[in-house]
C-alpha cells in the first residue's frame, strides 16, 4: 500500500499504470480507465465500455436523462429500461444467448469424414498392391509360433504371456 | 522382434537397454504428469464464465513456474548423463567384430584369430521360408557368443547408413571414413533383429541386422565352420 503510494509519486502516472509512463494522455479517455478493446458494444469480458450506445438523443430520450440525474426512486420501471437501452446495445441475456452453429459445424464435420471415408475406400480398391504373402493366416500362425520357440521377448512382451507347460496363452 | 500391437520398447536383452527402459520409464512419467496438469488447467480455462482481463503482474506464480521446469529438467537430466557415461566404460571386451555399411547390405569382419568375411543381405519376399518375418531375414546371421562383451567397429564404404538392434540398445552411425566402437554383450541366447537406421538410397529399409547369440562352443565351431 504505502510503497504503491510511494512509487506512483515517482512514476506520475496518474493512475494509468505502465502505459501512462509513456502515453501523453487522451483528451477523450478519463483517468484510471484501461483502452477497450471493442470500441463499441459491451460484451462478457468487458461489460462497461466507455461510450454509451445511443449517443444522438431525441428531445424525449434528453428529458430522460435529465430525470436520471435526480433520484432515482422516482423513475418508473419502463423508463429504467429505455434508459438501460440508451447506454448498451444488449442486455447480458441477449448477449449471451445459444446459437445454432454447432450445428452446422457438427454437420460440416461429419460430412467431410463420409467424403474422406469415400476417398479412403475407391484408394483401397484401385490403388493398393496386393498384399504380401506373409498377412495371411496360415504365415502368421507360423510366424508366431517361431517366434515362441525362439522365446522372442520373455520378459514382459509375446513369449512372456505364453504358458510353455499348458501350451496356452496365459490367463 | 517386435510383436503385433505391441506399445513399448522390446524386452532388453543387455544391461544397458534395462537401464534405458527404466530411464524411459522415468522421464515418459515425468511427461505424463506434466501433460495431464496443463490437460487439466486448459480444460479449467474454457470451462467457465468467469473473466479477468486486469492482471499486470504476477511475481510468486512467474517464479515457481521457472524454477520447477528447472529442478524437474535436472532430474531428467541426472539418470541421462548416468547412463551415457555408463555405455563409456571400460569392459574388456573378448571379441571384436568390424562391420560395414554398403548400398544396400551389411558386411561383417571377424578378423581376431583367421579371416573371416561375409556379407549379409535381406531375403526377399518372394524367398522367404513358411513363419519367417518379412523384410527382416538374412541370408547369413552375425553369429555371437552370448554374455561376453564384444567390441563393435561400424564404419561404410559409401554413404551414411546406422547399425541398429534395439533390444540391445544399440544404435550406431555407419559413417565413412570413421571407425565408431559400440560395446554388444547378450544377456540371452536367440536371435535379435535390427533395420538400417541412417537414410541410404531406394533400399534403405530392406537391409537388416540379425544377431544370432548362442553359447560359446557353438560359436567357436561356426567360425571354424565359416573359414
Amino acid at each position: 500500500m504505502l510503497s504503491r503510494a510511494a512509487w506512483s509519486f515517482v512514476l506520475r502516472t496518474g493512475g494509468l499504470g505502465a502505459r501512462g509512463t509513456h502515453s501523453p494522455g487522451d483528451a477523450a479517455r478519463s483517468e484510471g480507465r484501461m483502452p477497450p478493446y471493442t470500441n463499441c458494444y459491451a460484451q462478457r469480458s468487458y461489460p462497461m465500455p466507455d461510450e454509451p450506445f445511443c449517443t444522438e438523443l431525441t428531445a424525449e430520450q434528453r428529458a430522460l436523462k435529465e430525470k436520471e440525474k435526480g433520484s432515482w426512486t422516482q423513475l418508473s420501471p419502463a423508463e429504467k429500461v429505455a434508459l438501460y437501452r440508451l447506454q448498451y446495445r444488449e442486455s447480458f441475456a441477449e448477449m449471451n444467448r445459444r446459437s445454432n452453429e454447432w450445428k452446422t459445424v457438427m454437420g460440416s464435420v461429419f460430412f467431410f469424414f463420409g467424403f474422406t471415408a469415400l476417398l479412403i475406400w475407391w484408394q483401397r480398391v484401385y490403388v493398393f498392391p496386393e498384399k504380401p504373402i506373409t498377412l495371411t493366416d496360415e504365415w502368421k500362425a507360423r510366424q508366431l509360433q517361431r517366434v515362441l520357440d525362439m522365446k522372442g521377448n520373455p520378459v514382459q512382451g509375446l513369449a512372456a504371456r505364453w504358458d510353455y507347460e499348458k501350451k496356452q496363452w496365459k490367463k | 522382434m517386435a510383436y503385433p500391437f505391441q506399445l513399448g520398447f522390446q524386452d532388453a536383452s543387455s544391461p544397458i537397454m534395462e537401464e534405458l527402459l527404466h530411464f524411459h520409464d522415468h522421464t515418459l512419467m515425468i511427461v505424463f504428469l506434466i501433460s495431464s496438469l496443463v490437460l487439466y488447467i486448459i480444460s479449467l480455462m474454457l470451462t467457465t464464465k468467469l473473466t479477468h482481463t486486469s492482471t499486470m503482474d504476477a511475481q510468486e506464480v512467474e517464479t515457481i513456474w521457472t524454477i520447477l521446469p528447472a529442478i524437474i529438467l535436472i532430474m531428467i537430466a541426472l539418470p541421462s548423463l548416468r547412463i551415457l557415461y555408463m555405455m563409456d566404460e571400460i569392459n574388456n571386451p573378448s571379441l571384436t567384430v568390424k562391420t560395414m555399411g554398403h548400398q544396400w547390405y551389411w558386411s561383417y569382419e571377424y578378423t581376431d584369430y583367421e579371416d573371416l568375411s561375409f556379407d549379409s543381405y535381406m531375403i526377399p519376399t518372394s524367398d522367404l521360408n513358411p513363419g519367417d518375418l518379412r523384410l527382416l531375414e538374412v541370408d547369413n546371421r552375425v553369429v555371437l557368443p552370448m554374455e561376453l562383451p564384444i567390441r563393435m567397429l561400424i564404419s561404410s564404404e559409401d554413404v551414411l547408413h546406422s547399425w541398429a538392434v534395439p533390444s540391445l540398445g544399440l544404435k550406431t552411425d555407419a559413417i565413412p571414413g570413421r571407425l565408431n566402437q559400440a560395446t554388444l554383450i547378450s544377456t540371452r541366447p536367440g536371435l535379435f533383429y535390427g533395420q538400417c537406421s541412417e537414410i541410404c538410397g531406394s533400399n534403405h529399409s530392406f537391409m537388416p541386422i540379425v544377431l544370432e547369440m548362442v553359447p560359446l562352443k557353438h560359436f567357436e565351431s561356426w567360425s571354424l565352420s565359416m573359414i
